[in-house]
């Protein structure tokens, strides 16, 4: 992983984009669970898409890579492997779900069960988000995006996911802000009959991000990227 | 008049929209005689100005300290300031503390329990005890 | 080239490179006539730069050099040496296409150089044009029921000036404790007003309206339409300065920290519009105003909520509207809670809860015009995305009356 997340980077294309570029090459993806950052410009970039002392070359764009199923750490259990992105084939979206999911499209605002290593996070659009570790790889400015969910609401309406949602329903993007770090912790520990008290310090640093969008994508988005196939009613 | 409007002032969301680095300056201290800045000296011939170009949008100053400690000093956007005392370290510790001041937010270090803070009304509504199911006894 | 005040000029032409604008070389060259006590004839732009080329030793044409401590702002020419400026532009992501130059002089207040070639009063007032335009589309878009009332106190919260002072706070700009030619470019330059100064008693001259002296006479909303700004003030922008008193163009007005900051925030505004075109200019106003977080349903004030429902439902033929008790406790006790829903016919229009009937009540009230004001379309499109190449047909918006009783 790290040496295609190396030669991702040195890229400067995300994963997802280096492994699938047929699929939607303009929209970004960067699978969260790669921790993979981009610089590509992205319409929600500001206006240049790179500062004025960094070159903004063209990127080449790269010989599409055979999908394979990301793994971590044999140890990391399999909860919380990153998923594989399933595009394989177009999204099926059963009959009852097509008629309500408008309803819940176009409430807005909506909120996000974003799942990030396993690790559930209600959020909403414009949110402050301190993840409890520092994430490796991104820089101030980058962009994200959440796809792994596994609930998806609005004020009256919730589509649940078995366990999770699948990532073409919806777009949650986040921005990295920056480090933050915690106040020194000193914890005193002693031994009996042992006059001394040993101070052991730590100081950890987490990542904290900004969430830019929150949508929920209507019907007709959905018929317009041609990925709906009205498939049996499950229910 | 029936209905007037509160003035108010929209709340930021830096990074909703466009993003500004909170670290605006960053301040370079070093000593042309002490033993101590001999790292610091070697940064800022060699490493600082790729530093620099890496990250346009801080503004760099270096100033000499005579029979002083090297510091960088971070100067953020809310007003506060962040020093780091750099002595005796090789110039690639200087680059990892020059970052760690350009990500810093700037705000005061805080322990939080709660990964996620919001200003939006919650989504779901609050729940009401008058609404739904009431008992009657 | 050392740059040169109009005021100050003796018997040289201006520095071709101090100027950004074609508008204002085009100006610059045809008033240089005027100014000049030089005898010789004014030459056009393009030969003048040929000529500055060509003899660039020349000791008679050569402008007299002026001390950068006598300009009212810094030259031109400090703009690229000037590090807090270049960070300004790379931290607000500015296109390359606007120079260094053009950012220094939007940093430049007309009260610290009352030259309007030197000085960001043309961007300001292209910058606030834009801006109000493009925030007012947006909410009427957004929210055709708005009334007027509201819209005003929303344009304020989103393009006011207290916002746009806010906005240059939180973009790291600092402010030069007073303008002079020899003060680092990166620096927001403006007369500062004395302190202590009461700023409220300044009688109001200059408006639009008529008998703008009394203060104390009713202002309806639908006046202000017509005489006030787009915040419901006073207009103070519609006499151009050139029918000012000849004193008082004269002598600049200080100016507060608030009213140079804002203008500061609308000269980017402008001149990203100038030099990097509409498109540009409205990503900007999306990712720098829009993105802001306001909550519009707290801004209204509704004095008789009850009297103005009635008047919506006669007005759009519903049936009154009647409260009823939906629940409640502790009726006599010393903490009752009253849940009050507001009915018309059989649809529940507000709900609110309240210490007391009457309190709840309003409260339903108040909730259902929110309900009815606060009512936004699907598929919001604004005008201005017609200016896009390819854009679709336009269809009309519904845009609603306003005001239930005005």
């Amino acid at each position: 992983m790290f040496s295609r997340s190396a030669v991702a980077r040195a890229l400067a294309l995300p994963l997802e984009q280096a492994a699938r570029p047929s699929f939607t090459s303009t929209t970004f993806r960067a699978c969260l669970h790669q921790t993979t950052a981009t610089t590509t410009p992205t319409p929600e970039e500001p206006l240049s898409a790179s500062p004025r002392a960094q070159s903004s070359t063209p990127i080449p764009q790269p010989t599409p890579l055979p999908t394979k199923t990301p793994t971590t750490r044999a140890d990391v259990p399999a909860s919380k492997q990153p998923i594989a992105p399933t595009f394989s084939a177009p999204l099926t979206v059963p009959k009852s779900l097509l008629e309500t999911l408008p309803l819940l499209s176009h409430q807005k605002p909506h909120y996000i069960t974003a799942h990030l290593h396993d690790r559930p996070y209600l959020v909403t659009e414009g949110d402050h988000l301190r993840l409890p570790f520092l994430m490796p790889g991104v820089q101030p400015g980058d962009v994200l995006r959440f796809n792994r969910a596994s609930v998806l609401g609005s004020r009256d309406f919730t589509l649940k996911g078995a366990p999770y949602v699948d990532e073409r329903l919806f777009e949650c993007r986040v921005r990295v802000m920056g480090v933050d770090s915690e106040p020194l912790r000193v914890k005193e520990k002693t031994k009996r009959r042992r006059r001394h008290v040993q101070r052991i310090t730590s100081k950890h640093r987490y990542t904290l991000l900004r969430v830019m969008e929150v949508k929920i994508k209507s019907v007709e988005e959905l018929q317009k990227e041609g990925e709906i196939v009205v498939g049996e009613d499950k229910a | 008049m029936p209905v007037q409007g509160i003035r108010t002032v929209a709340t930021a969301q830096n990074g909703v929209g466009a993003f500004i680095l909170q670290c605006k300056r960053l301040d370079f201290h070093y000593c042309d005689w002490a033993g101590s800045s001999r790292g610091m000296n070697a940064f800022l011939k060699h490493a600082l100005p790729a530093f620099a170009k890496e990250n346009p949008q801080i503004e760099i100053r270096i100033s000499p300290r005579p029979h002083k400690h090297p510091i960088i000093k971070g100067h953020y956007i809310n007003g506060r300031e962040k020093a780091v005392c750099v002595r005796n370290l090789e110039p690639e510790q200087i680059t990892q503390k020059a970052n760690l001041l350009k990500q810093a937010s700037g705000e005061k270090l805080k322990r939080t329990k709660k990964p996620v803070t919001s200003i939006n009304d919650s989504v779901r509504g609050i729940w009401s005890p008058y609404h739904g199911g009431l008992k009657t006894i | 080239m050392k740059r040169l005040q109009l005021q100050r000029w003796s018997s040289s032409a201006l520095s071709s490179r101090a100027r950004t604008d074609g508008r204002l070389q085009r100006q610059l060259c045809s008033s240089k006539r005027f100014q000049s006590t030089d005898a010789t004839p004014v030459q056009p732009a393009s030969e003048q730069l040929a000529e500055q080329q060509s003899f660039p030793s020349t000791t008679i044409r050569r402008p007299v050099r002026v001390s950068k401590y006598k300009l009212p702002s810094p030259p031109v020419q400090a703009a690229h040496e000037s590090a807090k400026l270049a960070a300004l532009h790379a931290r607000l992501y500015l296109p390359s296409r606007l120079p260094l130059e053009t950012l220094a002089r939007c940093l430049i207040n007309p009260s610290a150089d009352r030259n309007p070639q030197f000085n960001n009063s043309s961007f300001s007032v292209l910058g606030h044009d834009l801006l109000t335009n493009y925030a007012t589309e947006h909410l009427i878009c957004t929210y055709p029921r708005l009334p007027l009332s509201v819209v005003f106190a929303t344009l304020y919260a989103y393009v006011g000036p207290k916002t746009l002072a806010a906005m240059a706070r939180e973009w790291g700009v600092e402010h030069a404790a007073l303008p002079g030619g020899e003060v680092d470019p990166g620096l927001l330059q403006y007369k500062r007003v004395d302190p202590g100064t009461d700023l409220s008693t300044e009688p109001l001259v200059g408006t639009t309206r008529p008998n703008e002296d009394q203060k104390h006479w009713r202002k309806s909303i639908n006046s202000s339409v017509v005489y006030d700004n787009e915040f419901g003030d006073p207009d103070l922008a519609g006499v151009p300065p050139s029918e000012l008193q000849p004193e008082q163009a004269q002598n600049t007005k200080p100016v507060t920290m608030e009213q140079a900051s804002a203008d500061f925030v609308r000269s980017v505004m402008g001149a990203i519009y100038l030099h990097a075109g509409r498109a540009a200019a409205k990503r900007f106003f999306e990712q720098h105003i829009l993105s802001r977080h306001l909550d519009i349903s707290s801004l209204f004030n509704f004095s008789e909520p009850t009297r103005d429902l009635v008047r919506l439902c006669a007005r759009e033929n519903y049936e009154p509207p009647v409260a009823k008790i939906i629940s409640e406790t502790g009726r006599r006790s010393r903490t009752p809670v009253f849940v009050v829903g507001i009915f018309s016919g059989k649809d529940k229009l507000g709900e609110g809860a309240g210490a007391s009937l009457p309190e709840a009540r309003a409260r339903a009230a108040v909730a259902a015009l929110k309900g009815w004001y606060l009512y936004s379309p699907v598929e919001v499109r604004v005008p201005s995305t017609m200016e896009e190449e390819g854009a679709a047909p336009w269809k009309p918006v519904y845009v609603d009356l306003g005001e239930v009783v005005s």
